[in-house]
């Protein structure tokens, strides 16, 4: 029995109009004649960019965008054609994908540079070294407890003798196309309509996270694509056919689903939230007889499944994630109380001293405008037309939903705690925009409006990529002190490189946030970069001559902490993002740098604390807990 | 594909991939391509045995190669963790063995359901795949002749450094020093990268008093160890001794011979 209406196999592919065989061949020719050619022009002008942000010469914002329109303007052009046929639309949606991962294939061509690519760098590396899993990451400490991603990165340059970073690029490149890809089936289960489907991709790979954070190494990059791919398997597994099919589906679903889960804390939250909103919309159209209830039974029991696999891991596996994540939620709802107190503190300045050009930053405003008519247009469009079956009723109004809470994630933003979730729940939103507002576009492209709604492209695109990543992320460029992606120079990695090679890997030191990047990545140490409960930047901040807490120099003699990096630039240099060790670091935030050069040379004179190694920015002292007290004669 | 040559392919390309060292002479340059594409190979096939074995029904084309594709790649942090709850260590042969067992384990799933009926093979996979294909291939050679050309451009200088680090033994030091009347020699390692060659000034501080004062020719791109003749402290209280290389220097603490004006420290 089938719950739902029957659709005929020829329209569950990515297109709707199959064009007669000779003129699609030309057309093909044609197209694919056009995308080489664009796509190397995009590419040499991306290389421009890239070479330009590394002399810093200023036009890489210019040339990047023209690097990326030149290929994916024209790109999408043939796309959304209306007589573009099913093979030509996967063809084109595949050199979509793998173009738009190389703006992050020249940004990190040899190596980790972004935050958590570090951490994960590090876990495969131990993994390789060690061949154990779930061991502790001295850089975000509940990287190891989920292992899907390094764990397939170990394995993979394992089995093939590629380097970890190359093995890390080959998953990831898979990802990103699964996830083009996947929206585009998503939508295709949704729409039954090859051209939307090919348009909820595109608009999907608008959101701030598409080009630089979501093809990182990092969990979520894998993850989101596990997160499509289950929703895919869902409504497969609630449209399809009782017994052994929907059995069969709801396997693959659940397979899926915990994959995401050993894989990302966050997409696994997400994905059960998405699947929670499903089974609401089900469950309320049930109640008015729209949706025959087997649909949501199946809904709710691949939920209740999924829920009850995330709940397992996260309190068997992974006990530390709710310690992990609640600090920055408890943040940034304290710091919108601050905004909307009296005081008006807590908040934050969009682009404050960023050097992005005023029309990324005006676009950035305008992405947000054009997003929000276009869901208001998809709202009044769903309610007007009501079409589909059941299942793709309900999946419509879920993803209308989900795209909705996109907009008060934006509260977040005005937040510093609250920013970084802000720009990932990005990610998992604009899923929903993606899937309601693709039928309104290719509703204006029967209009002949094709040229109006590609500036619209462009404009989203660039605005929502400078909205989501501030341009030390996005281009090479001199090294800036306080950069995640660019304080690491040649002489903190000789450091790195001399500590490991004379003293050995994993070592527990003290160290800054960007110091401790390279010695726990590269440099295959233990560092601690302070926290509420073991201060060890108190070290740092203590004045010259005062003595050190009691209790922190006991934490740190009984967990056999042996060594101390400072990094003299803190002396000098305000950190680009404002962070010295940790977020919530109790040190002043001001235009001038929190350190005197005095605090920072005091262990030059201190009996326990000998220095070992000195290249003018960087020192490494090692304690000597039992001179603490020792005097020394001048 | 019947599912038995899915099965047989999948362990031949395991095979080629367990072989690892044997083919790496004969490959040569190209052993990281051929292997990149034998896993692609196993993934994929172990993907559409996943498929077989769960959904068991046609699927249109570019959702059956997209299951496929993430099932093959969650199969490696699968085996991975089984191998981890095992206790076994994960090395390239448990994790081909591991994928072994999963490919021999979902094929025997297959061959069973199919015993009842296998349902129709679809038409248009083949151009679906090369669709996918073609499209991803040439994708891997604009990135690489991307990378080859950005590679080539030239790069502005990075910053220099000249590091100077405790060496040897005396890297080991971990307390006060005991030095004996005739002083220490001291090993230490100096390192110039990005800065022009130039001789700087190398001290020897004991407490406040300067001992000893050279000039060391530093080179770029050379690290060399040298030694350093440290004297013995005047008496056996705590003193530093700092050895500076320009404005690179070591610090660590000494005494001098035991009996000499302990009393005043």
């Amino acid at each position: 029995m089938t719950l739902t209406r029957l659709v005929p196999d020829d329209r569950l592919e990515l297109a709707v109009t199959v064009p007669s065989p000779a003129p699609a061949r030309e057309r093909t020719g044609w197209c694919a004649a056009t995308l080489v050619v664009t796509g190397a022009a995009g590419a040499a002008l991306l290389v421009a960019a890239t070479n330009a942000a590394e002399w810093d010469t200023g036009h890489q914002f210019g040339l990047f965008w023209l690097g990326m329109l030149v290929f994916t303007l024209p790109a999408v052009a043939w796309l959304v054609r209306r007589r573009t046929g099913a093979r030509l639309r996967v063809a084109i949606l595949t050199a979509y994908a793998c173009f738009t991962y190389l703006p992050k294939l020249l940004r990190t061509p040899d190596g980790p540079l972004f935050h958590d690519e570090f951490a994960h760098w590090r876990q495969a590396s131990d993994i390789l070294l060690d061949g154990r899993l779930f061991e502790q990451n001295p850089i975000v400490k509940v990287v190891g407890d989920f292992p899907g991603l390094h764990s397939t990165v170990a394995s993979v340059s394992a089995l093939t003798g590629i380097s970890i970073w190359h093995a890390a690029l080959f998953v990831l490149v898979v990802a990103h196309l699964l996830v083009v890809l996947g929206v585009a089936v998503l939508a295709e289960e949704i729409w039954r309509d090859g051209r939307t489907a090919a348009v909820a991709a595109i608009i999907y790979s608008l959101n701030s996270s598409f080009l630089f954070f979501d093809t990182q190494f990092g969990y979520e990059s894998v993850a989101i694509a596990l997160l499509v791919w289950t929703l895919v398997a869902l409504h497969r597994a609630m449209r399809g056919p009782a017994g052994r099919v929907r059995l069969g589906w709801s396997a693959v679903t659940l397979m899926l689903c915990a994959a995401t889960i050993a894989t990302h804390h966050l997409t696994a939250l997400g994905l059960i939230g998405m699947m929670l909103i499903l089974c609401a919309v089900a469950s309320v159209r049930a109640l008015r007889r729209r949706t025959p209830r087997a649909v949501t039974w199946t809904a709710w029991a691949l939920t209740g499944a999924a829920a009850a696999l995330v709940v397992a891991w996260l309190s068997v596996v992974a006990p530390r994630t709710a310690g992990y994540l609640d600090p920055y939620l408890a943040r940034a709802l304290d710091q919108i109380a601050g905004m909307a107190g009296d005081s008006g503190e807590g908040g934050r300045t969009l682009f404050r001293e960023s050097v992005a050009p005023w029309w990324e930053q005006l676009a950035a405003f305008g992405a947000q405008g054009v997003t929000a008519i276009a869901m208001l247009a998809a709202a009044l469009r769903l309610r007007s037309r009501p079409e589909g079956d059941a299942v793709s009723r309900s999946g419509a109004l879920a993803m209308l939903v989900l795209g909705s809470l996109y907009f008060p994630a934006a509260l977040l933003i005005l937040t510093p705690s609250g920013a970084e979730g802000a720009r990932r729940s990005w990610a998992f939103s604009y899923l929903g925009i993606a899937l309601v507002v693709a039928p309104v576009v290719v509703a204006i492209l029967e209009r002949k409006a094709k040229f109006a709604l590609l500036a619209v492209c462009a404009v989203v695109m660039v605005g929502n990529t400078a909205a989501g990543m501030n341009p030390s992320y996005r281009f090479p460029g001199p090294p800036v002190f306080g950069s995640d992606t660019r304080s690491s120079t040649p002489e903190v990695q000789a450091a790195s490189d001399w500590l490991r090679s004379t003293q050995g890997r994993d070592l527990r030191i003290v160290a800054d946030r960007y110091s401790g990047l390279i010695f726990g990545s590269y440099g295959g140490q233990r560092p601690v970069t302070g926290s509420h409960s073991f201060p060890t930047y108190d070290l740092y901040l203590a004045q010259p001559g005062r003595a050190v807490s009691p209790r922190l120099i006991e934490q740190l003699s009984s967990w056999n902490f042996g060594y101390l990096v400072v990094d003299r630039r803190m002396a000098r240099e305000v950190p680009e993002i404002q962070i010295y060790f940790e977020t919530n670091e109790p040190v002043p935030h001001s235009d001038k740098p929190a350190f005197t050069l005095g605090q920072l040379t005091k262990f030059d004179a201190t009996p326990w604390t000998i220095k070992i190694y000195d290249s003018g920015n960087i020192a490494i002292y090692r304690f000597d807990f039992d001179s603490l007290d020792q005097p020394v004669r001048r | 594909m019947t599912t038995p040559r899915l099965i047989l392919l999948a362990c031949a390309a395991l095979i080629g991939l367990g072989l690892g060292d044997e083919l790496a002479g004969v490959l040569g340059a190209g052993r990281p391509w051929v292997f990149a594409a034998l896993c692609v190979v196993v993934l994929v096939a172990a993907g559409e045995l996943w498929l077989r074995a769960l959904a068991g029904e046609a699927m249109p084309p570019v959702l059956r190669i997209g299951l496929a594709t993430a099932a093959g790649l969650v199969s490696l942090p699968f085996v991975a963790i089984v191998l981890h709850v095992a206790g076994v260590g994960i090395r390239a042969r448990s994790i081909g063995a591991g994928l072994a067992l999963v490919v021999t384990v979902l094929g025997a799933i297959v061959l069973l359901r199919e015993r009842a009926g296998r349902p129709p093979g679809d038409p248009r996979l083949p151009g679906a795949i090369a669709a996918v294909t073609i499209p991803a291939l040439l994708a891997v050679l604009t990135g690489f002749l991307t990378l080859s050309a950005y590679d080539r451009m030239p790069r502005p200088p990075e910053p220099g450094y000249t590091s100077l680090a405790l060496n040897g033994w005396a890297g080991d030091i971990d307390g006060p020093l005991s030095i004996p009347a005739r002083g220490v020699v001291v090993p230490l390692r100096v390192s110039r990268a990005g800065l022009p060659a130039a001789a700087e000034p190398l001290r020897v501080r004991v407490g406040a008093r300067l001992v000893s004062g050279r000039a060391l020719a530093v080179e770029p791109g050379v690290t060399r160890a040298f030694f350093v003749h440290v004297p013995a402290p005047p008496d056996s209280c705590l003193h530093r001794i700092e050895i500076s290389l320009g404005v690179t220097s070591t610090v660590f603490y000494g005494r001098g011979p035991a009996g000499r004006g302990s009393a005043g420290c």
